[in-house]
């Protein structure tokens, strides 16, 4: 097996291997080209010069008096702090870091710089090290990191040889893998929400070693830290245009109907906007909503809103981590332009069983966690509905009386640990929606997941994911008219089996790779008819598709401070019969039809997609980044809709359809502020489209005419700088984000065939988002959002035919909705707080000044003078309240 | 079964929203006015007539301002009909008749542009019978019982038919407009019932016990039908569309309008 995949790998690596040469050459040139080579440090604690005298006093007390002569802080732990050492220092103007060297140089300590810090760490191995000879070589530490409460493992945690300038961080998995030079090392790991650890190693030979983290809330103060804040962005890292939150730090943000949602959170950063008032959908970088490639537990959710897009799919009390890359994708990812959501479950506690959940105003969730065997195994299973249509009861109308308007959604999830190499997932997730107007018509519709995964560590380098997933949406229309009843069916199936590596290559390079077959069916519409209509029951013809990619990249770091990524993914979509594939002229009628046969290929796409990313650190607070990915699309959602409707039609690329493609080229700036409590990012991007697709003016959605008919296509551009403040600890955190941009689409057949805004293209984007801890009980926050209108098409005149007013266009998406501006407040009273039980209530107040965002602008005869005609703006959430009890035990 | 989904997927989002409705001042740009054509030749004497206007400013009142002084016929197999004006903005000819598979050609030339458009009279479909059902969807505005008529013909197998059907309820013509074709319903017997949306709530619109109702069934071109289509889903300012958009016209020159050539008969009932 072994041997196998080595042979495999070799062949995937040693193209790419011969191009990245040049690469790092072309790369490193641009670089150089592109940044301003920073000579400016700021002054190391080490170089201070002080003049101090100390006589025999015990080592904290010395470190205490250089700290008052020096302005210089010192860090480090218990051992430290109790040692019975005694120092005498006698120096005149003299650097700090030679008066340490000297002072310290008999006993078991050293220092580092940690920041603006020196750290002084116990060395048991100095001593040692002075006598013994150096053993030389380096070695690899691996192993998993996890909550020590949970059992959860922890994605992202940074893992940091203090004394060497050598770190990494934990993978999706928890796992992470670090080379070292022989000899003693002292670890830092941090994650957000856990308290810090130090972990003191002595390598003689590669070993595992898994790290389980206390919670923050059970700290101790006898570490304090002052590294940079866990969750902090890795300036160091080439990875751009990415954003990881974990669940945690959107707790307390306000939002609509106390249900908290992480695509709404998302929505409050640069780049990322809104899809309309209340919505689950968003835009990334001037992209449509459907090129966004929205993952849990690695499968695909096709339809990720409920309740006609308010809320999105995912509830929180699921979910672990999120992270969101826009457009600059790592290669393992795929088949998505604008971005990738990719959201990770929580696993289960394994260490004890659990309760928590929830009751607002329109809906109630329930989570159970628990060990299935200690240590071992777990379980999780979290469900929510909205009991919003409880109050339709009460409807006087009845047809409302009767009506249903409701959500449902289950996560449920189970692992379990083999052994110390072996762990198996298994995650499902179940939404539905249903919306029935009394006997008349219903509509119901929902995604289905399920994630079959194995992670297997080959050795202490190389890491292994196995995933087999299942992802199907559907929707079903139900419709009684008078003696006729129809019903409508349509899907999106997939059946996925994937594999992902990670080949920790030393201490200068990480590799990934791997490959992914997905094999996609699509029904666009099975008609059922009964009564005297004359509709005949039909189904439209099934699509099948198998979309193949295989990726390998490397993460290269070249120096210190130049780190380089750069991979390839390629993709390969194959159309499969059974079917019919037309040819059309411009107007789109059909001049051809040919039949394939069941399994028979159609068309194959082949697409490379090229990941390059670089980094550069200017310094230990700041660095700048470049990067360009291109991205390949199959998937097409056809929507004429302005809100998204669960109706909208996926179709995959035909002979007539071709693949999208987007080719994005970003550069950006990070800085860090006040010791890493403020960090700083600037990014700005171009992005160009191909092959996009909308619908002919005039298209007919209800049609079993193939969809070619109704389409046309063309590109589109997008363009734009992000600007984020944010602050991640203290009392008050949150951020401040502004996005300047332009987005634009150039169809043949609209708009002339020239340049039009997209809907999506909104000049400003501002969000401010603050939480603040007033007290131990309360927890204050606030956001406030502000945008252009979205483009859209208002009348330049009106007209009459056949006695009715209808309205004249001329050019598409020349007028813009009125700008947007919501400010929400939000408040958490702790109720109870003990190790056995929690509770909180949590307030909300959505669009708090009650500003009458349009939702929609309609134009009308006016009904009092239907001689004249008037423009109508309908508003939906004004001042919208809410409270949520929620507990845990 | 189109315009059911086609009013029920709004009307169940507007009932699932507590919206709020506000007539607003919106500055739109005006354009320069073009041409609206309105051509009609049916196989009815009397049946032949072309309405000529303008577009207006959405600030301007609804009422039509005809065009006079336009250069207006009808060729059928190279033998010109002229139509001469009978009011403002109106031209008509009294003798022409369209028949079955003639190709006709319109011509309007005003103020030295000219706008032309072709179209075939298709075969005529016997509508056999209309008859009222109570609407599922509600009542009407003041309570009474919503009821829509249902039409039922015979669709011919042999050919693509499309259909327009236009309501009459005491000699008031509903202003929705009323399409099917035989997508889905090729040789069948069809019944299909014409759900038209008051919007405005006119009572007047409304079918009431002792109303009487005229269906005029009109066989209609594919491209006619495709306008009509497309004016109802562009053009009607609904906001629902993500992209409103000029119907697709069989004029060509730059006119906003349609000219069609169809079959015309009529049914009448008294609603009980």
């Amino acid at each position: 097996m072994k041997n196998n995949f080595a042979a495999w790998f070799s062949i995937l690596i040693s193209p790419l291997m011969q191009i990245s040469a040049w690469f790092r050459t072309a790369l490193c040139a641009l670089l150089l080209l592109a940044t301003v080579h920073p000579q400016v440090h700021a002054q190391s604690p080490l170089d201070k010069t002080i003049t101090i005298n100390i006589n025999n006093e015990p080592l904290k007390q010395a470190l205490d008096k250089i700290t008052a002569a020096s302005g210089v802080r010192f860090t480090y732990n218990e051992t430290v702090a109790k040692s019975d050492v005694k120092l005498s220092i006698n120096a005149q103007n003299q650097p700090l870091g030679n008066i340490l060297k000297k002072a310290l140089a008999p006993y078991p300590f050293t220092f580092t710089v940690l920041d603006q810090d020196i750290m002084i760490k116990y060395d048991a191995a100095k001593l040692k090290k002075q006598t013994a000879t150096p053993t030389g070589g380096k070695f690899t530490i691996s192993g998993t990191i996890k909550s020590a409460q949970s059992g959860e493992t922890i994605i992202g945690a940074s893992i940091k040889a203090t004394d060497a300038n050598q770190g990494t961080s934990s993978n999706e998995y928890g796992f992470y893998s670090l080379t070292l030079p022989a000899g003693d090392h002292e670890l830092a790991v941090s994650a957000i929400g856990q308290k810090t650890t130090l972990v003191t190693v002595s390598l003689t030979a590669s070993q595992r070693l898994n790290i389980a983290m206390d919670n923050n809330e059970q700290a101790l103060q006898e570490v304090t830290i002052t590294a940079k804040a866990a969750g902090t962005r890795d300036l160091a890292s080439p990875q751009m245009g990415v954003e990881h939150l974990s669940i945690q730090e959107t707790k307390n943000i306000p939002v609509l109907l106390g249900e908290r949602d992480v695509i709404k959170t998302i929505q409050l950063l640069p780049g990322i906007k809104s899809a309309g008032e209340g919505s689950g959908g968003f835009y990334v970088r001037g992209g449509a909503s459907d090129q966004n490639l929205i993952l849990l537990d690695e499968a695909p959710v096709y339809n990720a809103s409920h309740l006609l897009g308010f809320f999105s799919t995912f509830n929180s009390d699921a979910i672990k981590n999120i992270s969101i890359y826009k457009g600059d994708m790592p290669a393992q990812y795929g088949g998505r332009l604008s971005s990738v959501l990719d959201i990770k479950m929580n696993d289960g506690n394994n260490q004890k069983f659990g309760v928590s959940g929830g009751v607002g105003l329109i809906a109630a969730r329930i989570n159970v966690e628990g060990p299935i065997q200690k240590n071992k195994s777990s379980f999780l299973i979290s469900a929510r509905r909205t009991y919003a249509d409880a109050f339709l009861a009460f409807s006087k109308d009845s047809i409302a009386k009767k009506s249903q308007l409701y959500f449902y959604d289950i996560n449920a999830k189970a692992n379990y640990i083999l052994g110390d190499k072996d762990r198996l997932f298994l995650s499902g997730y179940f939404g539905k929606d249903v919306l029935k107007a009394g006997d008349i018509a219903g509509i119901n519709w929902g995604n289905t997941t399920g994630t079959l995964r194995w992670n297997h560590i080959f050795n202490s380098q190389l890491f292994s994911n196995t995933s087999l997933i299942y992802s199907n949406y559907d929707y079903k229309i139900n419709i009684k008219e008078d003696v006729n009843e129809f019903n409508i069916f349509s899907q999106i199936k997939d059946l996925n089996l994937k594999e992902d590596l990670q080949y920790y290559a030393g201490d200068k390079n990480t590799i990934s790779f791997g490959f992914n077959g997905v094999y996609h069916t699509i029904k666009p519409g099975e008609i059922s008819s009964t009564g005297n209509s004359g509709i005949q029951s039909q189904n439209l013809q099934n699509r099948y598709a198998l979309e193949d990619a295989v990726y390998a990249t490397n993460t290269w770091k070249a120096t210190d401070r130049f780190s380089l990524t750069y991979g390839l993914r390629l993709s390969a979509f194959t159309i499969l019969g059974q079917g019919d594939y037309y040819s059309l002229d411009a107007d789109g009628n059909i001049t051809d039809t040919k039949h394939y046969t069941s399994g028979q290929v159609v068309k194959t796409y082949v697409n490379p997609e090229p990941r390059i990313a670089a980094a550069y650190s200017l310094n230990e607070y700041s660095s700048v980044k470049a990067s360009y990915a291109r991205n390949a699309q199959n998937l097409h959602l056809i929507s004429n809709s302005n809100s998204g409707s669960p109706t909208d039609k996926w179709v995959a690329s035909t002979n007539l359809i071709k693949p999208e493609i987007a080719d994005q080229l970003s550069v950006g700036y990070y800085r860090d502020f006040k010791d890493h409590q403020y960090e700083f990012t600037f990014e700005t991007y171009y992005k160009k489209l191909q092959n996009q697709v909308d619908y002919r003016n005039g298209a007919n959605v209800f049609t079993n005419q193939p969809i070619e008919t109704q389409l046309l296509y063309g590109k589109g551009r997008a363009y734009g700088a992000e600007f984020l403040l944010k602050k991640k600890t203290g009392r008050l955190t949150g951020w401040i984000s502004y996005t300047l941009s332009k987005t634009e689409r150039k169809i043949d057949g609209i708009n002339n065939n020239e340049w039009y805004n997209a809907r999506q293209d909104r000049t400003h984007d501002i969000a401010v988002v603050a939480m603040f801890k007033a007290t131990e009980k309360w927890t204050l926050s606030a956001n406030f959002v502000y945008y252009t209108g979205d483009a859209v098409t208002f009348p330049n005149g009106k007209y009459q035919v056949d006695g009715a007013t209808y309205y004249y266009y001329t050019n598409r998406n020349a007028d813009r909705m009125p700008a947007y501006n919501r400010l929400d407040l939000g408040a958490t009273r702790q109720l109870k707080k003990s190790s056995k039980f929690e509770s909180d209530l949590t307030f909300s107040l959505y669009n708090a000044l009650g500003n009458h965002n349009a939702y929609r602008i309609f134009f009308r005869d006016n009904k009092n003078d239907p001689s004249r005609t008037e423009a109508v703006r309908t508003t939906l959430f004004t001042f919208v309240p809410s409270i949520t009890y929620n507990f845990k035990f | 079964m189109h315009s059911t989904i086609k009013y029920m997927i709004p009307a169940l989002f507007a009932a699932a929203l507590s919206s709020c409705e506000k007539a607003i001042n919106l500055k739109l740009t005006d354009a320069t006015p073009k041409y609206v054509i309105e051509g009609v030749l049916t196989n009815q004497s009397g049946g032949c007539k072309v309405s000529l206007s303008q577009t207006k400013n959405f600030t301007d009142n609804n009422d039509v301002i005809g065009v006079d002084g336009a250069q207006v016929s009808i060729t059928d197999d190279n033998v010109v009909y002229p139509l001469t004006p009978t009011s403002t903005g109106v031209y008509q000819n009294t003798t022409l008749k369209g028949a079955y598979g003639h190709i006709y050609k319109l011509s309007v030339t005003v103020a030295g542009k000219t706008f032309t458009s072709t179209c075939a009279m298709p075969a005529a479909v016997a509508l056999d019978s209309i008859y009222l059902v109570k609407s599922d969807f509600g009542n009407n505005k003041d309570g009474t019982i919503r009821k829509f008529v249902t039409v039922k013909y015979h669709d011919p197998a042999a050919t693509k038919n499309y259909y327009r059907f236009v309501q009459y309820v005491n000699n008031r013509k509903e202003e929705s407009i009323l399409l099917d074709n035989d997508e889905f319903t090729n040789g069948q017997e069809v019944n299909t019932r014409l759900n038209f949306n008051n919007s405005n709530d006119d009572p007047t619109r409304d079918i009431r016990p002792g109303n009487q109702v005229i269906i005029e069934m009109q066989c209609i071109d594919p491209a006619v039908y495709k306008y009509f289509f497309s004016l109802t889903t562009g053009a009607t300012g609904d906001g629902n569309n993500a992209a409103p958009a000029n119907p697709l016209s069989n004029i060509t020159g730059g006119a906003l309008g349609y000219f069609s050539v169809h079959t015309v008969q009529r049914k009448t009932l008294t609603a009980p």
